[in-house]
């Protein structure tokens, strides 16, 4: 247990939460020369992206990547901005009126809130990174955004329970996957976050696969992708065109 | 690199330190009325220091039991999960050892900071009729054992909080609200374990069986408060005595007293008749610790914001300095 603290330590001193935005080219390092598959695949992403932004690889990587992503870009987009922030400030009823307590789900809320506001206000970029960086704000957001996965799973449970294997239920499935801290996200966890607050997610999955390119996926399907993220097995990134 | 984790560390333990005091006063406040079924507060000197008195489930071996105990909630709470220790002997955990809430089967992260200590007081009274089956911390004692136990557990009296079992709790009523408490505690218990802190426990591990020696002896010769006040205002006098005395005990005992199903039930008697009495001398010890803790807390946050108040000000001064320039 001490041991995995220190790795995690150490992992959280080499990685910012949120990183700055970087050149997408930078990922061609990350691999070895001759390792074709993933050079190419690089060489492909470049021609849709200009930049990534890195998020710290602790398991909570797609909550902090999606609530950077999204908030960012509200900061250029008034319109979506009053639409987004009226769900988030109805949703903590809906958890509520679900059965979460209210008043240990409030402060988890109060920091989101307290997020978009700061958005409203046209807090330089620099400032919002700040906030993502610093780790009670940046780990409350995740608690919130996995709440709402959480609801939004166990308020269509029947929907979700046919993708569930090993026969968990949907309640089970939110407390050992999506509302502990760290827990890694998958389709499932996205389909219902995108679902929560109406915000179209793209993911575009690298892996070793064949075919020389990145597989983009967009939830819900055939929708107009307001976030950006490029998964690696285990770990989501934001991507900028 | 040493130095940097350690400022980390340090860092990020004070961001998350006003998120919790804040959750916790409204956690104490929330809890601040005993129900028939539980009841926790914070010590009067220490958010961080809870202690909590549960009633056994009715239809157990615990039924009629009152029983007590500490949580110990770390500074990243609610991101991270309390401890919790229990005072009163009762034959499921072991008393004065720190048990962890955890999900069952499960890696021991995936407590939920949703989850509150409301949700670990009525995590126990659901666990309390679980099987032990070996686990650290677990004890299976005979159901005429846990009963005798139970029955016990009703004459107990917190020296540290001055909680009575006998007042501490509201009458058991068969209203719809605390059947409903029951119905949350067993589900609870369906999704979460209690373990046992495997590194820190190894130090309370040698601890009790010891101290307990110590108390009983100790409690011969001279009157218990005594002792306890004396502990409470001189940490340094008090620990060289446990360990004097700790030794002496360790003689006396050899080999020490571990396990508690190898034990005659008179030998048994009178270690849960001291362990009653243990954990709260140790307790002054701890939380004096403890407050020492807070101290270096305190004093680092308040230079932290003197600092940055000194700052603020020469801010302004600077901000003033230049209107001044301009409006000349």
């Amino acid at each position: 247990m001490a041991q995995q603290d220190r790795i995690q330590q150490e992992i959280a001193v080499q990685n910012p939460l949120v990183s700055e935005r970087l050149e997408l080219a930078v990922l061609y390092k990350e691999y070895a020369e001759d390792d074709h598959i993933y050079q190419q695949k690089i060489k492909d992403l470049l021609q849709k992206y200009s930049y990534i932004r890195k998020t710290r690889p602790d398991g909570n990587c797609f909550y902090r990547a999606f609530g950077f992503a999204h908030l960012e870009a509200l900061l250029e987009d008034g319109q979506e901005l009053q639409r987004f922030k009226e769900v988030s400030a109805r949703s903590k009823e809906e958890l509520v009126a679900q059965g979460f307590t209210e008043f240990t789900i409030e402060d988890f809320h109060n920091t989101f809130m307290e997020l978009i506001e700061r958005v409203e206000r046209r807090v330089p970029l620099p400032e919002l990174l700040a906030a993502f960086n610093e780790p009670s704000t940046s780990d409350y957001l995740v608690v919130y955004l996995r709440l709402l996965t959480s609801g939004c799973l166990q308020r269509h449970r029947r929907f979700f329970e046919q993708f569930l294997e090993g026969g968990r239920s949907i309640k089970e499935f939110c407390q050992q996957e999506v509302e502990p801290m760290c827990k890694e996200s998958d389709h499932i966890h996205i389909i219902a976050l995108a679902r929560a607050l109406h915000v179209s997610i793209l993911v575009e999955y690298m892996d070793r696969g064949e075919g020389g390119a990145t597989n983009p996926h967009v939830f819900p399907e055939g929708s107009q992708p307001r976030v950006c993220l490029l998964y690696r097995p285990g770990h989501y990134d934001i991507l900028y065109k | 690199m040493q130095c940097i984790l350690i400022f980390f560390f340090i860092l990020i333990s004070y961001t998350f330190f006003f998120s919790a005091v804040k959750r916790l006063m409204k956690e104490a406040a929330e809890l601040k009325d005993p129900t028939d079924h539980y009841h926790a507060q914070p010590l009067e000197d220490n958010l961080f220091e809870w202690h909590f008195t549960v009633r056994g489930p009715p239809d157990s071996d615990f039924d009629g039991g009152i029983y007590h105990g500490r949580i110990v909630l770390p500074p990243e709470y609610p991101m991270k999960p309390p401890s919790i220790i229990l005072l009163t002997a009762n034959g499921r955990f072991e008393v004065g050892k720190k048990i962890c809430l955890s999900i069952s089967g499960h890696h021991p992260e995936t407590w939920q900071p949703s989850w509150s200590i409301r949700t670990a007081l009525l995590a126990i009274i659901g666990f309390m009729p679980t099987k032990g089956e070996g686990a650290i911390g677990s004890l299976d004692y005979t159901p005429e054992e846990r009963r005798a136990l139970a029955k016990k557990s009703q004459d107990f009296c917190c020296e540290m909080c001055g909680t009575s079992m006998k007042t501490a709790l509201l009458p058991l009523t068969s209203g719809s609200v605390s059947s409903q408490a029951d119905k949350e505690a067993k589900e609870l218990a369906r999704q979460i374990s209690f373990k046992a802190e495997v590194n820190a426990s190894r130090k309370p591990d040698a601890g009790p069986s010891n101290i307990s020696g110590l108390n009983h002896s100790a409690a011969s010769r001279e009157p218990q408060q005594d002792g306890a006040a004396r502990a409470f205002q001189d940490p340094t006098s008090a620990t060289s005595e446990t360990q004097n005395s700790s030794a002496a005990a360790s003689q006396e005992h050899t080999p020490p007293v571990t396990t508690n199903t190898s034990m005659s039930p008179r030998q048994r008697r009178a270690q849960q008749q001291s362990q009653r009495r243990a954990p709260s001398s140790t307790d002054f010890n701890r939380v004096q610790q403890q407050r020492v803790n807070m101290n270096h807390t305190g004093s680092t946050v308040l230079i932290v914001l003197l600092t940055f108040a000194l700052a603020a000000l020469i801010f302004r001064r600077i901000c003033l300095a230049n209107e001044y320039i301009f409006e000349l």
